[in-house]
């Protein structure tokens, strides 16, 4: 029952598993915790949005790191004055 | 030779490690050489009755450290291979008994008249762990394949590293292959990529590991079950053979495997 169950929803615990490990493990091994981003965000569209009209719920704040280096990523979608999206550019 | 020491660890408890170090050090005696297991998890041993030597007792580590005993006092030999050996701990003290010099000190005072000593770490990454670590040559950490057990061997793996006692090597234990297939359970490869760590070996669920543990037989001295294989496996890589990884093996009838309930 479970295998066509599993068929039927297309569900892969094993994938979501190894996505929330991807995340997790990259904030534990920079020890920068996650709600700290969160934090980040809130300071960026606060800047940000004193200066410009941006579209708020499409920020996106992302830890990444490569070898050796890491860095916070900022995505911030500006807004045209009558409140469209600018431009046509795609968040990752 | 030299005596290689081999910690074995995992953060998390419960993932077996005590398992681990009762059947990789026994292949390692079965193969011949001459190991000795030291139990690292002082105030909770359990290698003892794992390994089914507890009525033997009578002195251990912290017994030997303190100066109440000779070496060869607190060591029992363990007659099912030719030059097998445990070293028992205290178990009513605790993990502040015996600090990592005293380890290192205890480790040096057998090297050269062994070719492996194995210890088996506590749980956690306070001072026992320290403690068994600070005398490794070689780091085993062993992980189930479950998120909360992945995510606490990265913490150690980033702590052997640290202490550069690193690459550690990582035993993936307790792994459903019927469970993998229907990916509700992350594979060998998925734990590779996270980790990005060398496995040494891939121990499948078996429950003639439970059976094994009531006997106080580790299950690599009778039988060929496909965890006594894949423990067997591991001792002949620690040895220098190489083994590539085996495909794995489900377990149970072939009704349980056709409905994945290994
Ligand atoms: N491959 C396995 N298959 C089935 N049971 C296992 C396996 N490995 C360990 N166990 C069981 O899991 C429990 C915990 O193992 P243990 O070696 O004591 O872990 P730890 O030393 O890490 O706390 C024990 O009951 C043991 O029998
Ligand atoms: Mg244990």
């Amino acid at each position: 029952m479970n295998i066509l169950k599993q068929l039927l929803s297309g569900s892969n615990t094993a994938h979501t598993a190894k996505q929330r490990l991807r995340f997790v493990l990259i904030h534990d091994r920079a020890e920068i915790p996650p709600g700290l981003l969160e934090l980040i965000k809130d300071d960026v569209i606060a800047a940000i949005s004193a200066r410009v009209p941006i579209d708020r719920d499409g920020v996106v704040v992302q830890f990444e790191q490569q070898n050796s280096e890491s860095r916070v990523l900022v995505d911030v979608p500006l807004l045209a004055l009558n409140g469209e999206r600018k431009g046509a550019k795609r968040r990752p | 030779m030299e005596s290689v020491v081999i910690t074995i660890t995992s953060g998390k408890g419960g993932v077996g490690k005590t398992t681990c170090a009762a059947n990789i050090g026994s292949a390692l005696g079965m193969l011949g050489k001459r190991v000795v297991l030291i139990d690292g998890d002082i105030g909770l041993r359990n290698l003892d009755i794992v390994m089914g030597l507890e009525n033997r007792i009578v002195y251990d580590a912290v017994d030997f450290i303190e100066g109440r005993c000779r070496l060869k006092q607190a060591l029992i030999r363990d007659k099912r291979a030719p030059e097998l050996y445990l070293m028992p701990t205290a178990q009513t003290r605790d993990k502040s008994a015996i600090n990592a010099d005293q380890m290192v000190r205890l480790c040096d005072e057998m090297r050269g008249d062994f070719d492996y000593i194995i210890i088996d770490s506590p749980a956690g990454i306070e001072q026992g762990f320290h403690t068994c670590l600070a005398p490794a040559n070689r780091c085993l950490v062993v992980t189930n394949p479950e998120v909360s057990s992945v995510r606490d061997a990265d913490r150690v793996i980033g702590l052997i590293e640290a202490a550069e006692k690193g690459p550690a090597q990582l035993v993936i234990n307790r792994i459903v292959a019927a469970r993998v297939k229907r990916q509700e359970m992350l594979s060998t490869d998925d734990i590779t990529e996270v980790l990005s760590t060398e496995i040494i070996g891939v121990v499948p669920e078996d429950e003639n590991i439970l059976i094994a543990s009531n006997r106080g037989h580790p299950i690599v001295m009778n039988g060929k079950s496909p965890a006594a294989l894949a423990f067997q496996d591991i001792a002949r890589r620690i040895t220098g053979e190489d083994i590539p990884l085996q495909p794995l093996r489900a377990s149970g009838s072939i009704l349980q495997r056709l409905f994945g309930r290994a």
